[in-house]
C-alpha cells in the first residue's frame, strides 16, 4: 500500500484477472468490493479470463487490488495478470455513474479455466433443508459458490446458454436472483428451482416388462428410498454420471448387486450423509502428529470441495462384509449433490455407491443409455432431465504419510491443472497408457489433465476416449502440434496416436513407460525442491514395455526427466499366458518356481485349487513355460507382490487388478496393529534384511530367491510372512538406494508407480528412509499410478526434446 | 505282400531326378492313391470338359508342423483348403492339381500315410486330382513335406456372393466350434502330454456350403483359417466400412479349447479352422440357414454368433486405428476384437 495518497483524483485501471475466475462467483465478488470502495466501471468474463475497468481513488483502487488477492471466494484463484493506467480520452465509458457486470465478450488469445464439479455448500443445504424457503427439498439447488460446472459446461465463456441449463428459462423469481447483484444466486449459471429447473423422474421396468415413469421430484424420491430399504439396486444420475445403489447394511443387496455387475469381490465405496454419520462406521486417523490437535488428514480430505472417495479404516462388523472382503479399509465419501443428500438423509443409513458402469468402462451419462446398459444389473432408475455433458467419475484418494494421494482423477478435481516447470515451444498431447487411462494436453506453461477414462479395451472407453480428446482441445482452444504415446505398440492409446500423428502430420515420440513414471515425480517435485540434486526414482509397477523388449516393473532410474538411466532392477523371470498373468496370481508364483527349478507339484494345495483339472492346467502351463509358448521375461514388482500373495494362499485368481496385493497388504496390516500382543512381536524387532544385490551390466540387481524360503516358512504366521515380505522388499529398495549413492553421491529419491499406492510398503519406506536422513518424495497433486501417465509423458518428453533427441 | 513298390525307407534326391526312382516314387506311391481316369502321369497337360457355367478357380500352399496331427494329416489338410476356398465362392470343386515338395530324408512310411490320407479327403469332397509334378529339395531345406494344390470348381453364374452384398442388420453364422484346428496342431506340435481327444475340425465344407447356397439371403460365405473368426471378422469390416458385432455367449467354443486357451493365454477366436464356414445372411432368413446347417452333420453345433451394424463409429481416429469388431460380452460390456498381432505383449498391470 505504498502509493496511499488523499488525493481524491479519479484514476481509471484496467485489470486482467487470470486463474481459476470463471463459474466460482467471481464476478459478484467484484461487484461487492467495487460498491464497497465507491468505484465505478464494469467487470465481464472475456473467455477464460476477467477484465475489469475501475475509477476511482487510487487508495480505494490499491484496496480493491489487495481484496481481488486476499477476499476472493473459497473456490477461485485469481492472479492479477496486468493492471494498466487508461487516459481519459480512451476510456470507453465516460458516463460511469455506477458499477456493473458486462455481458461476457471472447478474445482468441484469453487463457481459458475450466472449473471442476463441487460439492452442496453449507448455505445451500440449510436452505434445502427449510421449509419455508422456495427450495425447500429442491434436489437441484446451487450458488455461484456450489453445484455443477466441468460436466455441464458446453463451452466458455461460462454463462448460462453455454451450459446443459440453456433448455431451462429462468423463471421470474430466480431471473431475479440471478440479476441482483448482491444475491448469493447473481450469476449463478446453473441457478434452478422447483417451477423452472430440471426434475426427478423414476423409471422401473416389471417382472412383465412394463416400463413404468413417473415424474416429480418427491415421488420419485420417495420412490427411490423405498426401493432402497427393500433391497432393490437403485440407478442414481448423479454429477458425473450414474451410480449403482444398494442399502450397505443389506448383505443379499450386495451380493446381488456383485452378481448381476459380475463383480465379486472388488471393493464397493460407500456414501454417508455427514462426516458424524461416517465416524459411526469409521475410524478416521489421527491428525499430524507434530501439530497436536489437527484435523484427520481422512476427514479433511472427505470434507473438501472436491468431495472425494477416500479410504478409510472400518469398524468390524457393522457394515455387510460383502463390500470389502478380506480387507480392512473401505472406500467412502460424503453426500456431495443436493440429491444425494436427501437420498440419505431420507433414507438414514449409508448405501452402497459405485459406478453405474460396466467393468472398466468409464460412467454412463445418458438416461436412455443407462436404461439399456444397466438393465441387467439395476432394478429401478432414479433419473433426471439435466443432462450430464461428459463423464467424471468419483476421485479417489489414500492418505499416505499423512498426505491425500490422488488415485484417480474425476468429479471436484478434473479437469486437473498443473503448472509446468517450463514453457512447452509446442502445444503438445500426450495420451497415456492402457488402464487408468488419462490424457493430458499441455502448452506454454499450462498443463490439463482429463478426468479417468479408465481401461482402454470396450467400445465405449475408446469413444469417450476419443470424445475427452476432442473436447479439452476444444474447451481450451488449444490445437496439438506433437503427440506423445508410450513405447508399447499394442495399447489403444498409442495406435490412436500414431493415426492421430499421420492425420494431422505431427511429430510422434514414444515414451517409456517406467520413464514416464519417473517423471512424475520429477514433475511435481524438481522445481520445488531447493536442491538442484540428481534424482533416483523407483518406478515400480506391474507392467510396462521395457527398452530391451521385456516387461519392466521393478526399476529405478537415475538422473532428470528427459535423462534417466536405468540403475536398478530386481532379477528378471518368466511369466507364461500374456495378459492373463495380471489376473491369476498363481502364474507368477509359479513362475517363481520353476526358474529356481522347484518341483511344485506339491503347491496346488497353497492355490487352493477347486479341482483337478485346475492341478493339470498348472502341468500344461508348466509345459509352455519350458517351451517359452506365450512367455514373456519380466522384472516386474507388481508380479512380485502377486506371486507373494498367492503364495502366502490369499488367493491364485484375482477378479481385479491388484487384488492379490490389496489382500497381502491386509495381512501386513494386520500383523503391524495385532504386533504390541503377538508372541511373534519379538521376530518382528529382528530388522529385516534386504535380498542380495549383485551388479549387472552397470545395474544393481536385487535377487527375489530367498524371498521364497520367508514365504513358505509354514512355522511362521500368514500375516507375519506378509508383514516380512513388505519390509524385506523396502529394506531391498534401501539397500538399492545405498548401492547407488556409492557410484553417484548424493540425491533425492521419489516413488512412483502402482505399487507404491501400498500403504504398508510406502509408510514403512518413509520411516525408514527418514532414519537413514534421506529425502524421499512421492506425488501429492498427480497421481503415480497410470492415471498420471499423460503427464509423465509431457514431462519426459518436453524434457527430451531439449536435449535434442530426434522425434519419430 | 509289399504294399508299396518303392525299396527305399527314406526319400533321396534322387527320388526328385527324374529318372527312375521318381517315376517309381509318382507311379508307386501318389498315382497309386490318387488314381482316376484322368490322370495319366505321362502326360503334360490334362485336358478338361466343364459345364457351360462360371468356373471358380484357386490355389492355396500348405505347410503345417507337425505334418500329422490328430483329425488330419498335411495332405487332408491339402485338399480342404483348396476344396475349401472353392466352396465358400459357392462353386462345387472338380479338379485339383497337386505340387509336392518333398524334404530328401523324409520316410516313406510317412509319406503314405500323408498321401493316403489326401486320398481319403478327395475322395469324400468328389474331387480328382488331375495334374501334379514333385520336387525333392536337400536335407535341411524343407520341413518334411509341402504341398500345393490349385482347384477349379463350377459354379451358377447368377449366384453373388461377396462382401459388397452385406448390408446392416445381416446376422453372422458360424458352422461349428471355433479353434479346434489351431488347438489340435499346437498341441501336437509342442507335444503336450495332453488327455482328451481333441481333434482337428479339418474337413471338406461343401456339404456346408451346398445346404445353404439356395438360401436367397445369403450374402458371403468364408472358411475361418489362419488368423481365426477375427481376422474374417475384419476382413469385412474393412471391407464394409460396417461394424461387425459378435455376442460372446452365442459362439460356440469347445470346452477343452477354452481351457487350453485359458492356460496358454491364447483367444480362440484368433485360431485357425480348417473345416468351418462364417457366412452373412439376411436378418429376415439366417434363422432359416441355421436350421439348414444344424440338420446336418457337420453343422450341428452351427450358432448365429452376431450381427452387422451401420457406421456407427463416430471419430475417424477410431475407424482408422482398428476396424470395428466388437464383441459383446454376457453383461453387455463391448470390447473390440483387435487385428491379429505378430506376437501379442502383456498389457496389462
Amino acid at each position: 500500500m505504498a502509493h496511499v495518497t488523499n488525493n481524491s483524483e479519479q484514476v481509471t485501471l484496467e485489470i486482467l484477472v487470470t486463474g481459476q475466475v470463471q463459474g466460482v462467483g467471481f464476478r459478484p465478488f467484484i461487484y461487492r468490493i467495487a460498491t464497497q470502495y465507491q468505484l465505478k466501471g464494469w467487470v465481464k468474463n472475456c473467455s477464460g479470463e476477467v477484465i475489469i475497468q475501475v475509477q476511482g481513488t487510487a487508495s480505494h483502487l490499491e484496496s480493491f487490488q489487495q481484496a481481488i488477492l486476499l477476499q476472493h471466494p473459497p473456490l477461485a484463484t485469481p492472479t492479477i495478470g496486468s493492471v494498466s493506467l487508461l487516459q481519459k480520452q480512451k476510456y470507453q465509458h465516460k458516463q460511469l455513474t455506477d458499477f456493473f457486470i458486462e455481458k461476457s465478450t471472447r478474445s482468441k488469445n484469453a487463457q481459458r479455466h475450466i472449473p471442476a464439479d463441487f460439492f452442496t455448500c453449507d448455505d445451500c443445504l440449510e436452505e434445502i433443508s427449510n421449509p419455508k424457503e422456495r427450495r425447500y427439498r429442491y434436489p437441484f439447488i446451487n450458488c455461484t459458490q456450489c453445484g455443477p460446472r466441468y460436466t455441464i459446461i458446453k463451452d466458455l465463456p461460462y454463462d448460462r446458454p453455454n451450459t446443459s441449463l440453456s433448455d431451462f428459462p429462468l423463471c421470474r423469481n430466480c431471473f431475479h436472483e440471478y440479476s441482483e447483484p448482491l444475491d448469493r444466486r447473481f450469476h449463478a449459471q446453473p441457478l434452478a428451482c422447483a417451477e423452472c429447473g430440471p426434475e426427478l423422474s423414476f423409471y422401473s421396468v416389471s417382472s412383465r416388462k412394463n416400463e413404468t415413469i413417473t415424474h416429480g421430484n418427491e415421488s420419485s424420491l420417495s420412490n427411490a428410498v423405498d426401493a432402497l430399504k427393500q433391497g432393490k439396486i437403485l440407478a442414481l444420475k448423479g454429477i458425473g454420471g450414474y451410480h449403482l445403489m444398494c442399502d450397505a447394511s443389506n448383505e443379499q443387496a450386495i451380493q446381488r448387486l456383485r452378481k448381476r455387475k459380475q463383480r465379486p469381490d472388488k471393493p464397493l465405496a460407500i456414501l454417508f450423509s455427514t462426516a458424524k454419520q461416517l465416524r459411526h462406521y469409521c475410524i478416521p486417523a489421527a491428525g499430524d502428529s507434530i501439530s497436536p490437535g489437527s484435523v484427520s488428514p481422512e476427514i479433511k480430505a472427505l470434507t473438501s470441495p472436491q468431495r472425494p472417495i477416500v479410504l478409510i479404516r472400518q469398524k468390524p462388523d457393522l457394515l455387510a462384509a460383502a463390500i470389502n472382503p478380506g480387507l480392512n479399509e473401505i472406500g467412502v465419501m460424503l453426500a456431495y449433490s443436493p440429491l444425494h443428500y436427501l437420498i440419505l438423509k431420507d433414507f438414514g443409513l449409508p448405501v452402497v455407491a459405485t459406478s453405474g458402469n460396466l467393468s472398466g468402462e468409464p460412467v454412463l451419462t445418458d438416461n436412455k443409455q443407462a436404461q439399456t446398459r444397466l438393465s441387467r444389473i439395476a432394478d429401478v432408475f432414479l433419473q433426471h432431465n439435466r443432462p450430464i455433458l461428459r463423464p467424471a467419475d468419483d476421485s479417489i484418494i489414500r492418505i499416505i504419510k499423512n498426505k491425500p494421494r490422488l488415485f484417480r482423477i474425476g468429479r471436484g478435481f478434473a479437469p486437473l491443472e498443473i503448472t509446468l516447470p517450463f514453457t512447452l515451444d509446442k502445444p503438445t498431447l500426450a495420451v497415456g497408457g492402457q488402464m487408468k487411462n488419462t490424457i493430458a494436453l499441455a502448452w506454454g506453461d499450462r498443463l490439463i489433465i482429463s478426468p479417468h477414462i479408465g481401461e482402454l479395451d470396450s467400445k465405449r472407453s475408446i469413444e469417450v476416449f476419443s470424445q475427452v480428446i476432442d473436447d479439452l482441445c476444444h474447451l481450451y482452444r488449444v490445437k496439438p502440434e506433437q503427440i506423445i504415446c508410450d513405447a508399447h505398440p499394442d495399447y489403444y492409446s498409442s495406435r490412436y496416436a500414431v493415426k492421430y500423428a499421420n492425420k494431422h502430420q505431427l511429430p510422434l515420440t514414444r515414451i517409456q513407460h517406467h520413464k514416464a513414471h519417473a517423471s512424475i515425480v520429477w514433475g511435481e517435485f524438481d522445481s520445488t525442491t531447493s536442491n538442484k540434486k540428481p534424482w533416483l526414482v523407483f518406478s515400480w509397477d506391474g507392467t510396462g514395455l521395457g527398452d530391451d523388449n521385456t516387461i519392466w516393473g521393478g526399476e529405478g532410474f537415475y538422473g532428470h526427466a528427459g535423462h534417466w538411466q536405468r540403475i536398478t532392477s530386481i532379477k528378471p523371470f518368466h511369466l507364461q499366458g500374456g495378459d492373463k498373468a495380471a489376473r491369476q496370481p498363481w502364474r507368477s508364483a509359479c513362475a517363481l518356481w520353476w526358474e529356481n527349478n522347484i518341483d511344485c507339484s506339491e503347491y496346488p494345495s497353497i492355490f487352493k485349487f477347486k479341482s483337478q483339472s485346475e492341478s493339470e492346467k498348472m502341468a500344461l502351463a508348466f509345459q509352455a513355460w519350458g517351451k517359452k509358448i506365450n512367455t514373456i521375461q519380466c522384472s516386474s514388482m507388481g508380479r512380485l507382490f502377486d506371486a507373494a500373495s498367492a503364495l502366502l494362499g490369499l488367493g491364485s485368481n484375482s477378479s481385479f487388478e491388484g487384488q492379490g496385493p490389496l489382500l497381502l497388504e491386509a495381512k501386513a496390516s494386520a500383523a503391524m496393529t495385532s504386533e504390541k500382543m503377538s508372541s511373534e512381536a519379538s521376530m518382528n524387532n529382528i530388522k529385516a534384511t534386504a535380498l542380495p544385490l549383485k551388479t549387472e551390466a552397470d545395474m544393481i540387481i536385487a535377487d527375489w530367491t530367498g524371498v521364497l524360503n520367508t514365504l513358505l516358512n509354514s512355522q511362521v504366521s500368514i500375516k507375519q510372512r506378509a508383514l516380512s515380505f513388505h519390509q524385506i522388499i523396502a529394506e531391498t529398495l534401501i539397500a538399492q538406494v545405498k548401492a547407488v549413492q556409492l557410484i553417484k553421491g548424493d540425491f533425492n529419491i521419489g516413488l512412483s508407480g502402482g505399487v507404491f499406492q501400498n500403504k504398508v510398503l510406502t509408510e514403512y519406506l518413509f520411516k525408514r528412509l527418514e532414519e537413514e536422513h534421506l529425502d524421499v518424495f512421492l506425488p501429492e497433486k498427480v497421481p503415480y499410478n497410470d492415471a498420471g501417465l499423460s503427464f509423465g509423458q509431457i514431462i519426459e518428453g518436453a524434457s527430451s526434446y531439449k536435449k535434442g533427441t530426434s522425434n519419430e | 505282400m509289399n504294399k508299396t513298390a518303392h525299396k527305399e525307407k527314406y526319400i533321396s534326391l534322387a527320388h526328385g531326378n527324374g529318372g527312375r526312382y521318381m517315376r517309381e516314387l509318382i507311379d508307386g506311391l501318389f498315382a497309386r492313391y490318387l488314381a482316376n481316369p484322368l490322370l495319366n502321369t505321362q502326360n503334360d497337360s490334362v485336358l478338361l470338359t466343364l459345364e457351360q457355367k462360371e468356373i471358380a478357380f484357386t490355389t492355396d500352399g500348405f505347410t503345417v508342423n507337425p505334418l500329422e496331427f490328430p483329425g488330419g494329416t498335411i495332405g487332408s489338410l491339402a485338399i480342404h483348403g483348396t476344396v475349401n476356398d472353392l466352396a465358400v465362392a459357392g462353386a462345387i470343386p472338380q479338379y485339383l492339381s497337386l505340387n509336392a515338395f518333398i524334404e530328401e530324408g523324409m520316410s516313406f512310411e510317412q509319406l503314405e500315410r500323408i498321401v493316403k490320407s489326401m486320398a481319403e479327403a478327395a475322395s469324400e469332397a468328389g474331387v480328382a486330382i488331375v495334374t501334379g509334378d514333385t520336387k525333392v529339395v536337400p536335407r535341411g531345406e524343407g520341413a518334411g513335406v509341402f504341398f500345393a494344390t490349385s482347384g477349379i470348381g463350377i459354379r451358377n453364374k447368377d449366384r453373388l456372393l461377396n462382401m459388397e452384398q452385406i448390408q446392416s442388420g445381416d446376422k453372422i453364422l458360424v458352422s461349428g466350434t471355433l479353434g479346434d484346428h489351431g488347438t489340435a496342431v499346437m498341441l501336437a506340435r509342442e507335444q503336450f502330454g495332453l488327455k482328451g481327444d481333441l481333434q482337428s475340425d479339418a474337413a471338406s465344407v461343401l456339404p456346408l456350403t451346398q445346404a445353404i447356397l439356395e438360401v436367397e439371403g445369403l450374402r458371403f460365405m468364408r472358411d475361418p483359417t489362419r488368423g481365426g473368426l477375427a481376422s474374417v471378422c475384419h476382413e469385412i469390416s474393412r471391407a464394409t466400412k460396417k461394424e461387425v458385432h459378435l455376442f460372446q455367449v452365442d459362439i460356440p467354443i469347445h470346452e477343452q479349447v477354452e481351457s487350453v486357451c485359458e492356460i496358454l493365454g491364447y483367444d480362440p477366436l484368433y485360431l485357425a479352422c480348417e473345416g468351418r464356414v462364417v457366412a452373412i445372411v439376411s436378418e429376415q432368413q439366417a434363422e432359416e440357414a441355421l436350421s439348414l446347417w444344424q440338420a446336418i452333420d457337420s453343422g450341428s453345433n452351427a450358432r448365429i454368433i452376431g450381427e452387422i451394424r451401420g457406421g456407427e463409429i463416430r471419430s475417424d481416429e477410431i475407424k482408422d486405428a482398428q476396424a470395428s469388431v466388437v464383441l459383446e460380452t454376457e453383461l453387455g460390456g463391448e470390447r473390440f476384437l483387435e487385428e491379429l498381432e505378430d506376437d501379442p505383449l502383456p498389457r496389462i498391470c
